[in-house]
């Protein structure tokens, strides 16, 4: 310990004295981002090393400083004279403190005089102009990493005095070890947790435990994002290989790249670029016509085409866009009826997008003679399958005349994924969420099994999927004993349809990080990846496409129809949205579209305060309005939480029934009301509920209810300082209007809020309260000990339900 | 040197030989987790410190059948083209220097054993066969091209 103390002083020192020639530049100039990073990167060095060596005072002051220095860069405060001066006490006592520990001085006394200084300084002070950001580095082939970004790195007293950010660059292997290293680590860290559980822990042990969890979490963060880079890289060649093409091709196009900034992980970047580069070559060399052609169709000579990159979620889009001739369906169906790939019969059945679809077979090209570049029918198949293969979905929409857009969606990265656990008998495996579209009980309402001539289907919400049970494909024994319904999972299944995969349950949704299996393991051909979570017992990822393969389901090449299930795909179809059946308090069956939907609420009619004419219900701290509250409320309660943007209300209804497809187009309209129109579903009509309208009575609702009744709390003891200083903010932030003191008015409050203390004290001359409803509080957590009728005052739900039930009784 | 330098284990009875440079640890794995839909002689999977190793039955995978009981936990670690093993053997001797390093095999092998066995050590006055845990590491299938 002796010895880590003496390192921290001496690497303190040492900062301290390289960091002293920066403080006067800094005092000149207190705009400097690089400066002030290295300041930043001080204060946070000591605050880590000292947390971990106990030196409470340090970190106070390391704290503190830090704060202030954050919020000056993030442009909320200025870097005033005052600031720095403070900012620069605190070094100094931080100097005074590392040599009082190494026994040189006697320490000084109080912080406390520093650390107002710190607080005080420029509060007053106008927000600062943010800092110029440092400019981009060019990209290039190799990975940067900015001085600029490392900020949480160790001190870095070279870098002081450099008004650019530097940047080194670095062999990719030392990153990929890095990152392998941290996963190591990471694993490493749960097999420790894991083992700490097992036995009794002392608290601090604990306590370097957690912070040693912290910071490996915090570097592996970092790490991953050393591992990103930026899609330029991706386009780097594009611009070379469009112009050798128009050459070669006598075409003319002009190529616009949009999404070079997004970020993705390297290894991705590489397995996108082969797919990547056949279909900007397809388009250059099918999609795009000659400019004799083009003129003839009244476009201009020059092809555009518009290769896009932009992040959705925890996915990479990239779109492949070109104006050219479009894809001629009818000569694609030619192409397979004759290639033997599908009858006319089945071509006649098709839908526009699913012959659409035919490209990515084997052995289909639309291109009539061969070419150098392309034409050979090895391509979108290959190009397919080298998507599918690291977890992507590509699709295609095309107009003929108009052009082709092509958009494949690729995982952000291959190393951390979110996975859902799920369990056969002893078995226990992991399924990436992307594949999972959906999870049902086998129980539920909307499922019902059929077996057909030994073939399993299941049927949910009237479409028929193809069935299998994990523990069948995988060789495993049903446990006999297992109890309870079984838990469905509707699989995404790359090779075509979605397919049912039925398994005892499933347990968690944990991020993996995911590591090749080896060959042996993989050669099974159900098998992805394969993890090692916090248990310690090694997982194995599941393959979506594999375990439809291994158990031959009938998903791409199925006798009659083929399907489509890219979502890009299913959006082109009749537009349809997703739309919540439900039964309505006064038993009408209605639509509401799925997507105002926030959530659906279990809740009790006492969280319900009717208001005048209106209701509200807290949530969060916030009171939403209520509609449909007209008639009694009663026990058990269920609310759709509607949301759009900002705003929020609650919708009671009797139950959910259903979430159905319907057409986006309403078949009758109606005009005013709550409701939309009609929609047909199958043979039914049912109304459809219109968000607008409920939104706009909501929002009546609300201010009227604002108004007329806000809702008054009367604090009658306003020398209380809990009272003062702690509730009442509450209470105003939750939308009440608060008062203080005596009050004989009978209505000038609507609930009298006051301590157990002052209830007990029958001197406390309170008001007049037979008309007002009155919450006591107890400083006393326990409920043993508490005198009747009291809440204790940090039981913030019980607080807000008592004041909304005194409200009712006063309304 | 370090090409004369072996160790020394028992599969089945027989005494076997590998280069030293090929193996990184000789440990007593924990729990194996099975892993369905492979070959036997893949015994499943056992996580090692943060790492997990695949666990390869070398005397089931060398017969085709068989094998250890369902306790046998010694095993050799070895990372092989990136991924880790763990190769389960009877018992493991020594490590030491074998001064005349590899031999030629003389007389006919059992032909199970022949496609793994590239020569002969000479230790403590006995003969091992010299074999290459990369061989046992291949895909399932890789013995069938063998054969």
């Amino acid at each position: 310990m002796d010895e880590i103390l003496g390192e921290f002083i001496a690497e303190t020192l040492e900062t301290l004295e390289t960091l002293s020639s920066e403080v006067v530049a800094w005092e000149a100039d207190p705009a400097d981002q690089s400066r002030l990073d290295a300041f930043f990167r001080f204060f946070h060095t000591v605050k880590g090393s000292c947390g971990f060596l106990n030196l409470p005072r340090f970190e106070r002051l390391a704290h503190a400083a830090e704060d202030v220095l954050a919020a000056v860069r993030r442009g909320e405060r200025s870097a005033d004279p005052a600031t720095v001066s403070a900012v620069l006490a605190v070094m100094d006592r931080i100097g005074a403190l590392a040599r009082a520990l190494g026994g040189d001085e006697t320490p000084p006394e109080d912080d406390d005089a520093l650390l107002d200084a710190l607080a005080e300084s420029g509060g007053g002070a106008d927000r600062a102009e943010p800092f110029p950001q440092p400019p981009m580095s060019a990209p290039t082939s190799g990975i940067e990493a900015t001085a600029m970004q490392a900020d949480t790195a160790g001190p870095a007293p070279d870098t002081i005095g450099e008004r650019a950010p530097r940047t080194i660059r670095l062999p990719l292997t030392l990153i990929d070890k890095l990152m392998s290293g941290i996963s190591d680590m990471v694993l490493a860290r749960n097999d420790l947790a894991r083992r700490m559980r097992e036995h009794v822990i002392e608290p601090d042990l604990e306590s370097s435990f957690e912070r040693l969890s912290v910071n490996v979490a915090e570097l592996r963060d970092l790490i991953s994002k050393t591992r990103m880079q930026r899609v330029d890289r991706l386009y780097a060649a594009l611009p070379r290989l469009i112009r050798d093409l128009t050459r070669d091709l006598n075409k003319k196009a002009a190529l616009s790249l949009d999404g070079g900034e997004v970020e993705m992980d390297r290894e991705m970047i590489e397995m996108v670029l082969d797919p990547l580069t056949h279909i900007v070559r397809n388009a250059l060399d099918h999609g795009i016509e000659s400019p004799a052609e083009r003129r003839a169709a009244g476009k201009p000579e020059t092809g555009a085409l518009h290769v896009i990159a932009r992040q959705s979620g925890n996915q990479i889009v990239i779109e492949v866009r070109d104006d050219g001739r479009g894809i001629d369906c009818a000569a694609l169906v030619e192409k397979a009826i004759a290639s033997g790939l599908l009858t006319a019969t089945d071509a006649a059945q098709m839908g526009d997008t699913e012959k659409l679809n035919l490209i990515f077979r084997a052995g289909l090209s639309t291109a009539t003679t061969v070419t150098s570049i392309s034409g050979r029918g090895v391509g979108m198949d290959v190009v397919r399958a080298n998507i599918e293969q690291i977890g992507g979905v590509i699709a295609i929409a095309s107009k003929p005349g108009r052009g082709t857009t092509i958009t494949m969606r690729v995982p952000l990265t291959l190393t951390i994924i979110p996975g859902l656990i799920v369990r056969c008998g002893q078995h226990v495996f992991a399924m990436p969420r992307n594949n999972v579209l959906e999870l049902l009980h086998q129980t539920s309402a909307m499922v019902a099994m059929e077996e057909v001539g030994g073939a399993r289907i299941a049927v949910i919400r009237g479409k028929r999927h193809a069935f299998m049970d994990l523990e069948e494909v995988l060789n495993l024994s049903r446990p006999k004993t297992a109890a309870g319904p079984r838990t469905l999972m509707v699989i995404r299944s790359p090779a075509g349809r979605p397919y049912v995969l039925g398994v005892q349950a499933v347990e968690s949704n944990e991020e993996l990080v995911i590591r090749p299996a080896s060959p042996a393991v993989t050669a099974a051909g159900v098998f992805a990846g394969m993890t090692l979570p916090d248990n310690g017992r090694p997982m194995l990822l599941l393959d979506a496409a594999g375990l439809a393969h291994v158990a031959q389901l009938p998903l791409r090449d199925a006798g009659d129809r083929l399907h489509s299930i890219a979502p890009e795909a299913e959006e082109a179809a009749a537009p349809t949205m997703q739309a919540l059946m439900v039964r309505e308090r006064d038993g009408a069956h209605r639509l509401i579209p799925l997507a105002v939907v926030d959530r659906v609420d279990d809740i009790a009619a006492g969280q319900i305060a009717p208001c005048g004419t209106a209701a509200f219900m807290r949530i969060e701290e916030r009171l939403v309005p209520v509609l449909n509250a007209e008639q009694p409320l009663e026990g058990r309660l269920k609310s759709l939480r509607l949301h759009a943007g900002g705003e929020q209300l609650c919708y009671l209804i009797a139950d959910v029934i259903d979430i159905i497809d319907v057409p986006v187009e309403i078949d009758a309209a109606l005009a005013g009301g709550r409701l939309a129109g009609l929609a047909m579903v199958g043979e039914n009509q049912f109304e459809m509920l219109d968000p607008f309208a409920l939104f706009a009575e909501a929002h009546a609702q609300d201010a009227i209810a604002r108004a007329e009744e806000p809702i008054r709390c009367l604090i009658p003891d306003e020398d209380d300082a809990w009272m003062r200083n702690i509730l009442a903010p509450l209470l105003v932030q939750a939308g009440h209007e608060v008062r203080f003191g005596q009050t004989a008015e009978p209505d000038a409050a609507h609930v009298i809020l006051r301590s157990e203390a002052q209830d007990a004290d029958p001197d406390a001359d309170g008001p007049e309260t037979d008309a007002i409803p009155i919450v006591t509080l107890r400083a006393d957590a326990a409920p043993a000990t508490a005198a009747p009728g009291t809440i204790y005052r940090y039981d913030r739900a019980q607080i807000f339900a008592a004041i909304a039930q005194a409200m009712r009784r006063v309304a | 040197m370090t090409e004369a330098l072996f160790l020394f284990a028992s599969i089945a009875g027989v005494p076997i030989a590998m280069r030293a440079s090929e193996v990184e640890a000789v440990v007593r794995l924990g729990e194996i987790v099975p892993v369905p839909l492979v070959q036997a002689h893949v015994r499943g999977l056992a996580a090692l410190r943060s790492r997990v190793l695949t666990v390869i039955d070398m005397e089931a995978r060398i017969f085709g059948k068989g094998g250890l009981d369902e306790t046998a936990s010694l095993a050799i670690v070895a990372d092989i083209a990136a991924h880790s093993y763990g190769f389960l053997v009877d018992s493991v001797s020594d490590i030491c220097l074998a001064p005349d390093g590899a031999q030629p095999v003389h007389g006919r092998m059992d032909p199970a054993w022949a496609p793994y066995v590239s020569g002969i050590v000479d230790y403590a006055g006995q003969s091992h066969l010299l074999v290459s845990l990369a061989d046992f590491a291949l895909p399932p299938g890789g013995d069938v091209l063998a054969a």
